[in-house]
């Protein structure tokens, strides 16, 4: 590696790894095995992804979840194909068949394999990116290839990317059937038909591609680890009415309220976990990269973070289908049209109302989901700093667990003025036992 | 029983409105002469502008087109006064590898026409030194070129000053290849130095990746400031952005608390005109799927607060409405002429993939909106003839022919550049050149009034915005069926001339405190 190289690839390396390599250039000297550590290979990876979901327009949050799980699982299972104490998941993920398996008494190099398995996993649910995007692929693949085939003999470098490849190729061949593999426009249908009773959803923006709601059909995908997208259902919202002393209205009174005093405080929650598809990693990437983040910090194995990956992936992939499933069935009004309609034509909410229906909150089941697998993962209290949006000008924040990240991911979107309590409140119920069916999972012993 | 409202996605509200007359464009580009491509790949993503501009002195404007990895060309204007449209190349000391725009700017007021090049790499002024011919004066002017991937330009001469200010733009830093995400480079401020020339130039930071830079006097303060329409799939922490560029003053950004509202779009070009003749421009910026028109909310105000209108004007332009290709366009040049000459400026949109992005149109086709009596929009590119479907970067409408029809040329990337001549639809019109002695001699930051009998039509003179290429000249007014007109010019310094009736359907040449002079092509 030549050092404006190596340099320029301290940008994204972990801290850890980093902070070696600069020590090595620092001194004048080269490593002696310039192979690619398992973890760096991970993270680097899980880094281009975290970008390429912002930068790929079609990766609206659902869609974005569904990357990461499917990733999540093509990385724990090339880590696991090595290792004893991990389970494979195959038949414990619906429809995933047994995986490739290693070719005993060979050699594998795991950084190799991991690195060949995600430059082909992510390549695959990439693929639609831009060019920047795909040029970016092109070289994190050519310059982890590289650096990880260093100091190992030949047939251990093509088995093991043999190898890796072909868990990817499982992985994808599988992820295809169901439902979210071929996304168009964007996610929007092309016609749509609006309910036009009271208390349905109607479109919130002027932007032509919203005037359909995003992905009507995402909540009939196959799910990973709950056997439907109505596994884990909700009651219904408080019965939609204009009568000023309804529950209904209550709720609307509310978020208007909020809105009209909020603190400083409570705007910076509201942006901090807006996380605008394109504009962000998404709120799935998120919590992806909180988790990225804990990894960094605690020097986690890269076992343990595979599988603290997939987890996480399933549960907020899950999360979305659920939350989806529940939003077409009950297609309930945002707040934007309903208090313009009853309390104040004029009222804006802090945030842009994304383009589908109110009921449940998004972030909160997807947050909840993700709550529910890390404190099981990490247990609780677990205290974290969440510097995802520093690069982007918003401050870290610090948090003692992390149920207590996903109720201010949750409540973020009252303050937003898009979501109603019960939506909230709901979302993160849902989360929690999508996230306990996704801890029913057995993967490292 | 509920009742069920179909929507159409497509249709929008203003479909439903009558239609201008619509031009018809005949398209010479196999007979123009011009061969011209602007050719590469990652990065020449962006740019391939045109510049339009009289480099002979026979006031026919000349062509100089952004060649990316091939060379930038100079095609002389030989079209005759109303005939078909003729160019020939001519070698003129603008031919090097990496322009990607190109803006034509009198920077040291001699009267002959110069050049500024953006590129991958260093930036070049060319000295004009008449008969289509250039020389590099970035030593002489004291320009630093530096070696940025430079993709916006705009100028302007801040009061008092006897040499112009200068704004480039930049884009992502060319050497991170696998994480260019939040790599935005340095945008410039060029202002004048002590001893001649330009100073050293000043960080505009933050900077977010420009694609389009306008010197524009939003609030008719007398005091332009400087738009600037970023690339939202670069930066991290950034929106579009609106600076103080206060004489004397370092450059400062407006505020939230001054009213700028936070807006983050795809921003590749901008365009400007006053739509609803209430003295202040509207902008036009070009995105991906839905763009922007912007009005302000209260004009008059001090606040810079706009309301996006391109909705419910018809002017949104999100997909392609021919060629079968159904996914979101991808917008680039926009410009606002009246190619109708019915006395409402039209807007002109080049449209192409940035390259194999498989969730916008391949087959994206150029847009002209033609706009109403109501302020809404129609779309005429198919009708008019100028919906093509190659992947389309820069553009100009002018008048090449001096027939007192708006032409056009489109610059593609990795494709043939195209022309077309603007059969006219019969209405009235009158073109316009201003000239003053002393520096900034074309009068960049005028504003020219025609008097319209029940409201004024006002053009602000800007050098800048579009994508990646500028014009510099004539100024073109439709007028309908009015055959007089009345016109007056509010020069920079804001001295207004006073109100002369000149003769339709004619060109003239306004020099200050000077009666009118008809040109006569």
């Amino acid at each position: 590696m030549n050092e404006p190289r190596a340099r320029s690839l301290l940008r994204v390396l972990p801290a850890r790894v980093a902070g070696l390599l600069a020590l090595v250039l620092a001194l004048g000297l080269q490593p002696a095995q310039a192979t690619v550590d398992p973890q760096v290979a991970l993270t680097t990876w899980y880094r281009l992804v975290l970008e390429l979901v912002r930068h790929t327009p079609t990766y609206s949050p659902p869609v974005a979840a569904r990357a990461f799980a499917y990733l999540g699982v093509t990385a724990y299972e090339a880590t696991a194909s090595g290792r004893t104490e991990m389970r494979s998941l195959a038949g414990q993920l619906n429809a995933l068949p047994p995986l490739p398996t290693r070719a005993p008494n060979l050699g594998y190099d795991e950084g190799v394999v991991l690195d060949a398995a995600l430059a082909e996993a992510v390549a695959h649910f990439f693929g639609n990116t831009g060019p920047t995007g795909q040029r970016a692929m092109a070289a994190l693949k050519a310059r982890m290839g590289a650096t990880a085939a260093k100091g190992i003999a030949p047939d251990v470098v093509a088995r093991s990317r043999a190898f890796g490849t072909a868990v990817a190729e499982h992985v994808v061949a599988w992820s295809q059937p169901d439902g979210g593999a071929v996304v168009s426009n964007m996610g929007f249908p092309m016609t749509w038909t609006v309910n036009d009773q009271p208390g349905h959803w109607v479109p919130t923006s002027r932007i032509v591609q919203q005037q359909a709601p995003l992905l009507p059909d995402w909540g009939r995908n196959r799910p990973l680890a709950m056997p439907g997208g109505a596994a884990c259902p909700l009651p219904p919202p408080p019965p939609y009415s204009e009568d000023k002393g309804s529950s209904f209205h209550a709720e609307a009174v509310e978020v208007y309220d909020v809105s009209r005093h909020l603190t400083e405080n409570e705007r910076t929650i509201a942006a901090f976990w807006s996380d605008d598809p394109m504009l962000s990693p998404t709120p799935p990437g998120h919590w992806i990269s909180i988790l990225l983040q804990i990894a960094d910090r605690d020097d986690m194995d890269p076992s343990r973070t595979v599988d603290a990956l997939a987890r996480l992936g399933i549960a907020i992939s899950d999360g979305f289908i659920g939350c989806w499933d529940a939003k077409f069935r009950h297609d309930l009004i945002r707040p934007v049209t309903y208090i313009r309609k009853t309390i104040d034509p004029a009222w804006e909410p802090l945030l842009t109302t994304p383009p589908f229906p109110e009921y449940p909150s998004g972030h909160s089941t997807q947050s909840g989901a993700a709550a529910t697998v890390l404190t099981a993962i990490f247990g609780a209290p677990f205290a974290f700093t969440d510097s995802t949006h520093v690069d982007d000008g918003l401050g870290a924040r610090d948090y003692p667990d992390f149920w207590t990240a996903a109720h201010e991911a949750a409540v973020s979107r009252l303050y937003g003025g898009i979501h109603f309590r019960s939506a909230i409140e709901r979302g993160l119920e849902q989360g929690a036992c999508i996230g306990a069916r996704v801890n029913g999972l057995r993967t490292l012993e | 029983m509920k009742l069920f409202l179909c929507l159409l996605i497509a249709a929008l509200p203003a479909a439903a409105q009558p239609g201008p007359a619509v031009p018809r464009f005949v398209e010479e580009t196999a007979t123009a002469g011009v061969v011209a491509r602007y050719t590469g790949g990652w990065e020449q993503m962006v740019g391939g502008g045109v510049a339009t501009f009289d480099c002979n002195g026979d006031r026919r404007p000349d062509l100089a087109i952004a060649g990316g990895t091939s060379e930038a060309t100079l095609w002389r204007n030989e079209s005759r006064t109303g005939g078909q449209l003729g160019f020939a190349r001519a070698r003129a000391g603008i031919e090097m590898t990496g322009v990607s725009g190109l803006y034509p700017l009198d920077i040291d007021a001699d009267g002959i026409t110069d050049l500024v090049l953006l590129r991958v790499g260093e930036d070049v002024v060319l000295k004009g030194k008449g008969d289509c011919r250039f020389e590099r004066a970035n030593e002489a002017w004291h320009f630093d070129g530096g070696d940025l991937w430079s993709t916006a330009f705009s100028a302007t001469w801040e009061a008092g000053a006897d040499w112009p200010t200068l704004a480039l733009g930049s884009y992502i830093d060319r050497t991170q290849d696998a994480f260019p995400w939040g790599s935005c480079t340095e945008n410039r401020l060029f202002r004048p130095g002590a001893d001649g020339g330009f100073a050293s130039p000043l960080p505009l930071t933050p900077s977010y990746c420009a694609l389009s830079m306008l010197f524009t006097d939003w609030n008719r303060s007398g005091q332009p400031a400087l738009r600037v329409s970023n690339d939202r799939e670069y930066y991290k922490g950034g929106q579009e952005q609106l600076w103080h560029i206060a004489p004397g003053q370092p450059p400062r950004l407006f505020t939230e608390a001054e009213g700028w509202q936070r807006l983050r779009v795809w921003g590749m070009g901008i365009a400007s005109a006053d739509l609803d003749f209430d003295g202040y421009p509207e902008y036009f910026l070009t995105s991906m799927a839905d763009n922007k028109l912007q009005t302000l909310t209260e004009p008059g105000s001090p606040l810079p607060r706009y309301a996006d209108v391109a909705f419910p004007r018809g002017a949104i332009a999100q997909r392609p409405y021919t060629g079968g290709d159904v996914r979101p366009s991808t917008a680039w040049h926009a410009q606002f002429e009246d190619v109708n000459n019915d006395g409402f400026s039209d807007l002109f949109i080049a449209k192409g993939n940035v390259s194999e992005m498989p969730d916008f149109a391949e087959a994206d086709p150029n847009n002209l909106l033609l706009q109403r009596p109501d302020g809404t929009f129609a779309e005429a590119g198919d009708t008019a003839g100028i919906d093509s479907l190659l992947t389309a970067r820069g553009a100009a409408v002018a008048d090449f022919n001096l027939d007192g029809q708006m032409d056009l040329v489109v610059v593609n990337r990795n494709g043939p550049a195209q022309v077309w001549r603007n059969g006219g639809t019969g209405g009235h019109w009158i073109t316009l050149a201003l000239h003053q002695p002393g520096p900034n001699r074309d009068a960049i930051g005028a504003w020219v009034e025609v008097d319209m009998g029940d409201h004024i039509q006002r053009r602000e003179v800007t050098s800048g915005g579009g994508h990646a290429g500028g014009s510099l000249g004539w100024l073109h007014f439709g007028l309908g069926t009015q055959d007089r007109a009345r016109v007056r010019v509010i020069w920079p310094d804001g001295a207004a001339s006073a109100w002369s009736e000149l003769a339709t359907d004619a060109f003239h040449d306004l020099e200050r405190d000077a009666p009118a002079r008809r040109f006569r092509p």
